[in-house]
């Protein structure tokens, strides 16, 4: 009899203690300890907590595309009122779980579908290669930069043409080399993607892959590069020269408190997406967090001295941080694909002071003039 | 680039790019010429990576790393043997089993070293004055692992025993015919139990390899699939350790130019071409010499029981 109601007491605790929290669910691509892409959701997960005391989280790592529906179902059974799929292939399975589930929230990183309870995600980094093309411009002797890319995707496109369109701008010979790995991880396709750019002369390096393999491996050369959605300044403190970071907790944050404010329901996401940049601090352009310039190239980048049609005879190191300053504010002045922009087969892609729309970035497929190296599905 | 330099370029980086592949073929090599599939390369090779990266960065020293590796490779495969050679049980679900368990586990013993360099890795060498004789020196002397030397001379070794020794007859007869080596004193068991944990130790080292060296640090997963390409390459190089080196060298060097000449062929197609050869070398051969005669061993995959039969 006593442990009955010790049981029914603990049961009630339980439930109370459920009821004013948000239990939300994490479904990851890769493993945790990928130090990149899923290490970054999963950082952002633990600032999450840290942030909303009143969110408690499970999450499922190393989740294959196709198999994401039985994880679904798996969270939702162990209670999950909001779940975040952070890949692009979940985006079927999600769809198809989301109409079984109309009362469970969903996020989809990288999607572009949405339905009454699933709203759709990013934090997008094509301004932040823009302000690292600049300085690759800068840093380059052999005007050959190096890029080894995921996969033939918009994203992946958008982000090499940011890249070259900044490097352009310091330094009209420079050319972006790119080398396809058609894979998001794979260290030893990375390495020798890598190996080949050095013997094809690139000397300065960025990167679409999940881990810090081609740092290490540019470092072997004393080549500069940029860190990728994690900080790896770490890898190589000499030569990662800026990156790319992301804190994607700026959007699980914002969400999540407007689902506990009762703002977003399981009704009302059909219009939201969240293609959130540098005004929102969603994403960050430094070697690590706060390092814009690793300082081992500042000097460097202080005696590059350019004419600039906008700033006049300015150094790429002060270029880089008024660029920065026209981007990070809450209504940018300054977009890197804006016109006159031209595909390197010669269309014009944008006139003069036209600025490509969203749906456009989301879309791109033209590669830019100073892009070299196979281009499937090119217009 | 001219095509000499396509060639050398080549050729150096698919041996850096092979030599784990042909640590971990050496091994399986051995196992299966003793009658035992040992389909948890990857787990072992995966163990040894986590191992030797923990190691190495508690140490300082890459080498301790390395040593540490290949003592867990071996110990991960000696589970194998329990089950397959002791146990008898089905060495195909023991292996796959060893596989995920290996992922699994390196996972969990990693989680904390995700994100750090290795402090002191091994790094490349350059040998003087062969690193400037024409083709080969940039080919073989120049920024080459010393790990990768140690491979080609194991293979030779390894090689050499297998053919000429004594204790390379015995092991070809454990494979074959276990029935006679055990009618001519052999102990089976051991012979078995040896050339599996063998296996595990190269398998470790060639796991070591990836975290010490070529890229060192660790990362859940960074094996990526190696092990499997290692079992291919076994069956590829019909169970001979130097045509093993000759078939580490192909996967390589198809890898590497699928990176090098993406202007010209699909990489795709290039990656795929060492299992193209793979089929098409098994087809021709068990077609022109009849299936045994390609050089498996006879009782690959057959546990042995003493009185069966």
């Amino acid at each position: 009899m006593r442990r009955t109601v010790l049981v029914l007491l603990l049961l009630l605790g339980f439930a109370l203690a459920q009821s004013d929290t948000l239990k939300v669910g994490f479904i990851y691509v890769g493993p945790v300890g990928d130090a990149g892409w899923t290490f970054a959701h999963d950082l952002a997960r633990q600032k999450t907590i840290e942030a909303l005391p009143n969110v408690e989280t499970i999450f499922v790592e190393s989740v294959p595309e196709p198999e994401v529906e039985p994880f679904i179902d798996q969270l939702v059974a162990e209670g999950a009122q909001v779940i975040f799929a952070t890949s692009f292939g979940y985006g079927d399975g999600v769809l198809s779980a989301a109409e079984r589930y109309p009362d469970v929230i969903f996020g989809h990183a990288s999607g572009v579908e949405r339905a009454p309870n699933v709203m759709t995600y990013m934090a997008d980094f094509y301004q932040v290669y823009y302000l690292n093309g600049l300085i690759a411009g800068a840093l380059s002797e052999s005007n050959k930069l190096g890029y080894v890319a995921a996969f033939p995707i918009p994203e992946v496109k958008r982000h090499i043409n940011a890249f070259a369109l900044g490097a352009k701008e310091v330094n009209p010979e420079a050319e972006v080399e790119v080398v396809w790995i058609f894979s998001w991880f794979d260290p030893a396709g990375a390495k020798e993607a890598t190996e080949a750019l050095i013997d094809k002369g690139a000397d300065v390096f960025a990167f679409t892959e999940d881990t810090p393999t081609v740092i290490q491996t540019a470092a072997e050369q004393g080549f500069p590069s940029f860190s990728h959605y994690a900080s790896m300044l770490e890898f190589s403190p000499d030569t990662v020269a800026s990156g790319q970071l992301v804190n994607w907790e700026t959007i699980y944050i914002d969400f999540l408190q407007g689902v506990i404010d009762g703002t977003y329901t399981s009704e009302n996401l059909e219009d939201l997406d969240y293609f959130w940049l540098l005004q929102d601090e969603a994403v960050e352009a430094a070697a690590a967090p706060g390092v814009v310039i690793n300082p081992v190239h500042e000097e460097a980048l202080r005696a590059a001295i350019i004419d600039h049609p906008e700033f006049g005879e300015i150094s790429v190191y002060d270029l880089v941080f008024e660029r920065l300053a026209q981007m990070e504010v809450a209504e940018p002045t300054f977009d890197p694909f804006t016109g006159p922009l031209s595909d390197r087969k010669g269309n014009r892609v944008y006139a003069e002071g036209e600025q490509a729309t969203l749906a456009e970035l989301l879309s791109l497929q033209w590669a830019a003039e100073n892009v070299v190296g196979p281009w499937e599905g090119e217009p | 680039m001219d095509f000499l330099d396509l060639l050398t370029s080549t050729s150096a980086r698919a041996l850096a790019f092979s030599t784990p592949l042909l640590w971990a073929a050496l091994g399986e090599i051995y196992a299966e010429r003793a009658g035992v599939v040992n389909l948890g390369v990857e787990g072992m090779m995966i163990l040894g990576a986590v191992a030797g990266f923990i190691v190495g960065q508690t140490s300082g020293s890459p080498l301790l790393g390395l040593v540490l590796a290949a003592g867990v490779g071996g110990v991960a495969a000696l589970v194998h043997a329990f089950i397959a050679v002791t146990l008898r049980a089905n060495q195909y679900v023991s292996g796959l089993a060893l596989t995920i368990f290996g992922l699994g586990l390196s996972g969990l013993l990693g989680r904390e070293w995700v994100g750090q360099p290795l402090v002191n890795s091994m790094t490349f060498v350059t040998v003087p004055v062969l690193s400037e004789v024409p083709v080969l020196g940039p080919v073989l002397f120049t920024d080459q692992y010393l790990l990768t030397y140690a491979g080609l001379v194991a293979a030779a070794l390894l090689w050499f025993v297998l053919h000429h020794t004594r204790l390379g007859m015995t092991l070809r007869t454990v494979g074959e015919a276990p029935v006679a080596a055990d009618v001519a004193g052999i102990n089976v068991m051991a012979v078995r139990y040896g050339a599996v944990a063998f296996g595990g130790v190269m398998a470790g080292i060639a796991g070591a390899y990836l975290s010490v060296a070529y890229r060192p640090s660790w990362g859940e997963g960074m094996t990526n699939g190696m092990g499997w390409i290692a079992l291919a390459m076994a069956i590829f190089a019909l169970w001979d350790p130097l045509r093993a080196v000759g078939a580490a060298f192909l996967f390589g060097a198809f890898f590497t130019l699928s990176f090098r000449l993406q202007n010209v062929f699909p990489p795709e197609l290039l990656t795929l071409m060492p299992y193209v050869f793979t089929i098409v070398a098994l087809t021709l051969v068990a077609l022109g010499k009849g299936a045994r005669s390609f050089g498996a061993p006879a009782a690959l995959g057959q546990p042995y029981q003493r009185g069966e039969r």
